[in-house]
């Protein structure tokens, strides 16, 4: 009598996992480097306030600089930058940056208080523009007039 | 017979990993990090921001924030969370400072809370001072104003 065969086991099925892994990495490293290479970056200021001096606070009595942004006529896109309501420098903004930093070797500190005070119709931009000067020229105390208040 | 022992001695020296624990944990991140990143989409409205050398980059998900997005430089809206709110200022709070300060009774006492801006580069600035307002009624500890960085030589060249 033949000797019959013991049943076979089952063949174990095993997918190449290799490929896999390669692409499941490849989306975990682009998923954790997309944030950080947003190109963007953050300019930290001070808000305005809504109420008026604590009790007790001390009021500062020091002449802060005013850097007025207006908007030329006809040129709504347009600058024209007044320091101190005095010192039209156009559109040039390496003048305005040479001039603060004038007041600075001056002698100014650099918390001395900043006010950029823009027309309501003036673009983001130069507003942002001359923040960047008053920081360049190292000053740290810069606000932004907010004429609601 | 001597061949067979050599096979033997072979199959038993061969490691193999268990690969399913790192497999598991890698398709953890990889679908957290996916849907983080969407969050973070849903919150960022396509704008022309200015640019600034000045700026500094910042982990902004070390902190609490809040994205004000800006949008249309002709007839400005503000954006938050893929919703349009109302800015405008008026006596008493408008829609963006009653959701800002809602948001921060929503966290806590003692937990920061920052802004961060968001705006079109064209943006005139009375839409800018008015969220600046709003943002300050809801009494919010930082406000950050996003930009792209370019060197200082490049603007002022411009």
């Amino acid at each position: 009598m033949p000797k019959s065969d013991p049943p076979k086991k089952p063949e174990k099925i095993q997918p190449p996992m290799t490929p896999m892994i390669d692409i499941v990495f490849q989306l975990l490293i682009f998923f954790l480097l997309i944030p950080s290479q947003s190109g963007e970056a953050y300019l930290t200021t001070n808000l305005p306030r809504t109420s008026g001096p604590v009790a007790g606070e001390k009021q500062i009595d020091v002449k802060r600089i005013k850097i007025e942004l207006q908007v030329p006529e006809g040129d709504d896109k347009g600058v024209v930058i007044v320091l101190n309501e005095s010192r039209n420098f156009g559109r040039n903004f390496e003048g305005l940056l040479a001039a603060l930093q004038g007041l600075r070797e001056r002698g100014l500190p650099p918390d001395h208080p900043v006010l950029i005070s823009p027309w309501m119709s003036c673009r983001h931009k130069w507003v942002v523009r001359a923040f960047d000067m008053a920081v360049a020229a190292r000053f740290t105390n810069v606000h932004f007039a907010v004429p609601y208040i | 017979m001597a061949r067979k022992e050599k096979r033997k001695s072979a199959s038993a020296g061969a490691v193999s990993f268990n690969m399913t624990p790192m497999i598991d944990i890698v398709f953890n991140l990889l679908i957290f990090f996916i849907l983080t990143s969407q969050f973070t989409q849903l919150e960022i409205e396509q704008v022309n921001l200015p640019v600034s050398f000045a700026a500094r980059t910042k982990q902004i998900s070390e902190y609490r924030n809040v994205v004000i997005n800006l949008v249309d430089p002709d007839a400005p809206k503000c954006v938050v969370l893929g919703q349009q709110v109302d800015y405008l200022v008026r006596e008493d709070d408008n829609e963006l400072s009653a959701m800002l300060k809602d948001y921060k009774a929503s966290l806590g006492e003692g937990k920061p809370l920052n802004v961060i801006l968001r705006a079109d580069e064209l943006i005139p600035y009375e839409a800018v001072a008015s969220v600046m307002l709003g943002v300050a009624r809801a009494r919010i500890e930082g406000w950050w104003i996003t930009t792209e960085i370019r060197d200082q030589d490049e603007i002022l060249g411009e």
